[in-house]
């Protein structure tokens, strides 16, 4: 796909995939369902300075107090990483991961072109490249929380469970800074029109 | 007329937002319930096809041990127990029920594990526990074939259930020592459960009764009936 068929001069309005709506919705809902009881669950001892830490304010939290913050992001632990696992599928069987995804050509496009629309796409295609081992990291490092009995390779995959707990806490500025970089790099790219493709 | 249109919508918006807030309240802790209830079973089961009664979980070298991040959580007060006259009962579907004194527990044979104790809140230390093993325990009071479920009540009013698998784990422990030393008064003494393979609300301190029953009670824990998940497997 060159920059101009991404202008789309045959087809004005950008068309997205169903699966590919329906996985970019259930993915900001599970999100936001993780993240929220996810700090309710934080807030209980805070990663950063244990009793004596700064809990996050009520309006981030979801499920009102640990065990319901815990009900809360172990049911949309399911939402997310099933989501996550039919699009790994859909995206393999249908090939699309060949030109969705960062190529050789967007990294020396990057490089040599000094056309700003095909240096924005390659940016682009670098961002939600990146977003899908954050996404997994944090569902490895979420396993190793929740079983660290069975799955105790995992903590020492990280050297000790503070490090651990770390690394799953900074999954959620890294999806917040994504999602910025990510909306502001669409608009950049494909104006509202692209944006707005993605959800109706 | 576009004025007043947009007035209009700005008073809608703002009464609905006002009402979610209100009704958001409360519909949330009602979706919450539902939610829990919803996915704890599938949960559970998951957890319980995870967990192997026969595999062993890996042990920490002693130098791991990290005395100071343990911390205490009480739950109402620490009881006074005199070691002297205590008993421990082991009671319910068995046919050989015991009340044993501290030292005829102690003639069973006594174990340590180096395990890493985490906590629901989500801190973790890693603890030396010295104790008898529960299935030792259980095994001498002849329990009938039909049992699935352990009962613990604590001296403090505490008490917890147990799946029978995870409670006759053999890193399931009544400990009576922690990193080297007696078991100090505050963590459970004379007699408290350890295990690497449940998280910490379930293990009772102050251990003075184990009922083994074939059916769950309404009441399955202390903070299961609050809301707590009960299978709490790790």
């Amino acid at each position: 796909m060159t920059a101009d068929s991404v202008q789309g001069r045959s087809h004005p309005i950008p068309r997205q995939r169903k699966p590919a709506k329906i996985f970019h919705w259930v993915n900001i809902i599970s999100l936001l369902l993780m993240m929220t009881s996810g700090l309710q669950i934080y807030n209980a001892n805070p990663v950063f300075g244990g009793r004596n830490g700064i809990p996050f304010p009520p309006i981030f939290l979801l499920g009102g107090w640990l065990a319901g913050g815990r009900h809360w992001h172990f049911a949309a632990m399911w939402l997310f990483a099933l989501n996550l696992l039919w699009y790994g599928v859909y995206i393999l069987m249908t090939r699309r991961w060949r030109h969705r995804f960062i190529s050789g050509k967007d990294v020396k496009a990057l490089q040599r072109t000094q056309n700003q629309k095909r240096r924005n796409y390659a940016w682009h295609r670098l961002a939600y490249t990146a977003i899908i081992p954050i996404l997994l990291l944090a569902i490895f490092t979420g396993l190793g929380m929740y079983k660290p009995a069975q799955f105790h390779w995992i903590v020492d995959c990280f050297g000790s469970w503070q490090a651990l707990r770390i690394v799953h806490f900074a999954t959620v500025p890294l999806v917040v800074i994504y999602a910025v970089i990510h909306s502001w790099l669409s608009l950049k790219v494909g104006g509202s029109r692209l944006v707005e493709s993605m959800f109706w | 007329m576009h004025q007043f249109s947009s007035r209009r919508r700005f008073l809608e918006l703002s009464g609905l937002s006002s009402m979610s807030l209100l009704l958001g309240g409360c519909a949330l802790s009602l979706v919450e319930g539902v939610v829990g209830k919803t996915f704890e079973p599938l949960n559970q089961n998951v957890e319980s096809l995870l967990f192997n009664p026969q595999k062993l979980i890996p042990e920490f070298p002693e130098s791991d041990i990290e005395p100071n991040a343990f911390i205490i959580n009480t739950y109402k007060f620490t009881p006074i127990i005199d070691p002297l006259t205590f008993r421990l009962v082991v009671d319910g579907e068995v046919n050989n029920p015991l009340s044993l004194s501290i030292a005829e527990i102690q003639q069973l044979p006594h174990q340590t594990m180096t395990i890493r104790h985490v906590c629901v809140e989500g801190w973790a230390a890693i603890v030396q526990w010295g104790g008898v093993r529960l299935c030792d325990l259980v095994a001498l009071a002849h329990p009938k074939s039909d049992v699935r479920f352990v009962y613990f009540e604590s001296a403090d009013g505490y008490y917890e259930s147990w799946d029978l698998a995870s409670a006759v784990h053999p890193q399931t422990l009544l400990a009576d020592q922690k990193n080297g030393q007696p078991l100090p008064i505050e963590n459970g003494a004379p007699l408290r459960l350890a295990s690497p393979i449940k998280l910490g609300y379930k293990q009772s301190k102050w251990v003075t009764r184990i009922t083994l029953v074939n059916q769950l009670r309404r009441s399955k824990g202390y903070w299961e009936d609050q809301g707590y998940e009960w299978y709490a497997g790790l």
